[in-house]
């Protein structure tokens, strides 16, 4: 068995993934009788309708040729990642100087092309005026320092 | 007429100062991401919507329009002197506007694209004005079933109109629909598919999901991408085209706006259909087609009208039905309904300020654009040359700021990481995040008018064939299904939509 359509088969199976999951869950929740629907009715007709959906593309790239997935970068989309979980962690406490200039700190990072130097200078810009935006201009509810 | 005492209302609302303001706002900053590459007017209105909670609906709302239709002027200024269409309804305006460009004839193809959208934007704000409130009526008459249809018949239209695979188009939607439905159900007070998360329990937060999908993914995607070379501006010379240059224009215009208005109201339409469907139009009724692709005025000016009509007439299914017809507007109902306004046929009678408001803004924004961007050419071309490392980490720095700050909640953060992950699947594996949104938005409506209609006929799905109106978007829904399955179509299909 060859995967002729790398893509289609790839998608197929995160929707069947997804579809899984929601049956799981759907199915924990009242299907409601008669002209009550209950909570777990339209989930799970959706869930079913996905999973179709996404056994037909599986099924599908054993057959016919498709598109190769290009290869994954994993350097961007994880830096990219890990910068929004750590501006999770922080923002509570941390405030948004601090949270801010870290997230886009480790965000430049994600890119190849670099320089260290301009990547402070912009994280140092982008800090001061979103604090002048957010926060004083827009009277969005961020604290500016770290609160303990 | 009562249209025209709706539209000095209208006016009355958009021309105060502080809209005015938000108005220039929007139309600059639509301007500015249009101009930039490798950043839209999704990912722009995504990052707005925190801001936007903080400020009148009426005023946010004009904002967000402005920004719409300011990239597509915008987006056509970079494509026409540099080749790099900044939208993708652009695309279409290089193949004859940078040949122009290239045969120093920029200035003019940049005028004839400002002189055709003004034009265009004026024509459809009266499209709006007129078009809006009948369809508004006739909506006032629907019940759940007819809802429920012509919501699935919008998701549908939208299936069609999205480029690549049909099936896994219509698995986006269906997975939209049911992200949608995460949280606390309303009927029965049951927590879904939260999985013990607290933070769940309103649900998947639509700002993470969109910006997380239109922002810090695309951006992901766009960092593996080798930096494209900006290619050379030519001299841009005379921006006002001549009257011969105006003269063998107008039909097009015309053509451009009519194609482009009407295109704008279909579900899944919009500015980037419009344009594609104009020059399409354009090379197949002119006399010497020849010279299309070879820097041809009527190039530039069928699909700058068509694309700038067709990004406001879009707004008519989104504020009268409720329908979004592409992401933008998805946004919109988006924040719309922290305002507490629910999108329908009910915004007219209810808040006519708001509605009426935004139909003059419109108008108002257009006037603006013409009369700023020219001007402004050469800040852009400077814009341009300006590189995406400068830009991406200010892109998820917005984003982290956007989505903490709706409910001051960590969870919607890391809602938003993983769907970081998830986008950049989606975008690897050319399932496009534009009919996920759709569904988004539209899922729990859809289960509500659902349940209402079975409800009304104890469990009988006959209900949805009771009604000539339900039936009608039934079987227009299965009409689109079967013909997008047709290979002809579809080959066609494929034709117009790639890129």
């Amino acid at each position: 068995m060859t995967i002729r359509a790398p893509k289609d088969f790839w998608s197929g199976l995160m929707f069947l993934t997804f579809a899984a999951v929601g049956l799981m869950a759907a199915s924990g929740y009242s299907m409601g009788r008669g002209g009550r629907m209950g909570p777990g009715y339209f989930p799970l007709m959706l869930s079913i309708v996905l999973g179709v959906l996404g056994a037909i593309l599986l099924l599908r790239s054993l057959v016919l040729t498709g598109e190769k997935v290009e290869p994954i970068q994993l350097r961007p989309l994880l830096t990219l990642v890990a910068s929004v979980l750590i501006f999770g962690a922080m923002i509570p406490t941390l405030g948004l100087v601090i949270s801010l200039s870290t997230v886009t700190l480790i965000a430049a990072f994600a890119g190849r092309d670099t320089r260290p130097k301009e990547a402070v200078m912009l994280s140092i810009v982008l800090t001061l005026l979103s604090v002048g935006i957010f926060v004083y201009a827009l009277r969005l509810p961020l604290s500016v320092w770290p609160v303990f | 007429m009562e249209v025209f005492s709706n539209i000095a209302l209208g006016f009355g609302v958009a021309a105060t100062f502080q809209n005015i303001l938000y108005c220039a706002l929007g139309a600059l900053l639509g301007t500015v991401v249009g101009v930039l590459p490798g950043i839209g007017p999704v990912t722009t209105v995504a990052m707005l919507l925190p801001i936007s909670f903080t400020l009148e609906p009426t005023s946010a709302l004009i904002m967000m329009a402005g920004i719409y239709y300011g990239a597509q002027y915008g987006g056509s200024t970079t494509a026409i002197l540099i080749n790099i269409p900044g939208e993708a309804s652009s695309v279409i305006t290089s193949l004859d506007g940078h040949k122009m460009a290239r045969m120093g004839r920029a200035g003019p193809a940049l005028g004839i694209a400002a002189l055709g959208s003004f034009f265009a934007g004026c024509v459809a704000t009266f499209v709006v004005s007129f078009g809006a409130p009948p369809l508004a009526r006739m909506a006032l008459q629907f019940g759940p079933a007819e809802y429920f249809s012509l919501m699935l018949c919008g998701l549908i239209a939208a299936i069609v109109l999205a480029r690549g695979s049909i099936i896994k188009a219509i698995a986006m939607v269906v997975l939209g629909l049911l992200f949608g439905l995460a949280g606390s159900d309303v009927n029965s007070g049951i927590r879904r598919f939260t999985f013990g998360f607290q933070g769940l329990a309103d649900g998947i937060e639509f700002v993470a999901l969109s910006m997380a999908v239109y922002g810090i993914a695309e951006v992901a995607i766009n960092l593996e991408r080798k930096a494209g070379d900006v290619g050379v501006v030519g001299q841009v010379g005379r921006v006002f085209p001549s009257w011969a240059d105006i003269r063998h224009c107008i039909p097009s215009v015309l053509r451009g706006t009519s194609l482009g208005s009407v295109l704008g109201v279909l579900p899944g339409g919009g500015a980037l259909l419009a344009s594609f469907a104009a020059y399409t139009l354009e090379k197949k009724v002119a006399s010497h087609p020849r010279t299309f692709g070879e820097g041809d005025i009527r190039g530039v000016a069928a699909p700058e009208s068509a694309n700038n009509a067709g990004a406001q007439t879009s707004f008519i299914p989104m504020l009268t039905l409720g329908i979004p017809s592409n992401p933008t507007m998805a946004l919109m109902i988006g924040a719309l309904m922290v305002h507490g306004i629910t999108p329908g046929p009910r915004v007219m009678t209810d808040r006519p300020d708001l509605f009426w408001g935004v139909v003059a803004s419109m108008w108002i924004g257009n006037l603006m654009l013409v009369v700023l961007n020219l001007p402004m050419i050469g800040l852009w071309i400077r814009l341009v040359r300006m590189p995406y490392r400068m830009m991406f980490p200010a892109i998820v720095g917005f984003c982290c700021i956007g989505t903490y700050t709706i409910n001051s909640n960590v969870t919607d953060v890391a809602v938003m990481a993983f769907f970081v992950v998830f986008g950049y699947l989606c975008l690897k594996l050319d399932c496009e995040p534009a009919p996920l949104i759709l569904g988004f938005v539209l899922g729990p409506m859809m289960e509500e008018y659902l349940r209402r209609a079975l409800l009304i006929s104890r469990g009988d799905p006959m209900v949805f064939l009771s009604s000539p109106i339900s039936v009608g978007f039934l079987v227009a829904s299965a009409l689109l299904l079967l013909v997008v399955a047709m290979p002809m179509i579809r080959a066609r299909r494929e034709e117009a939509l790639a890129e």
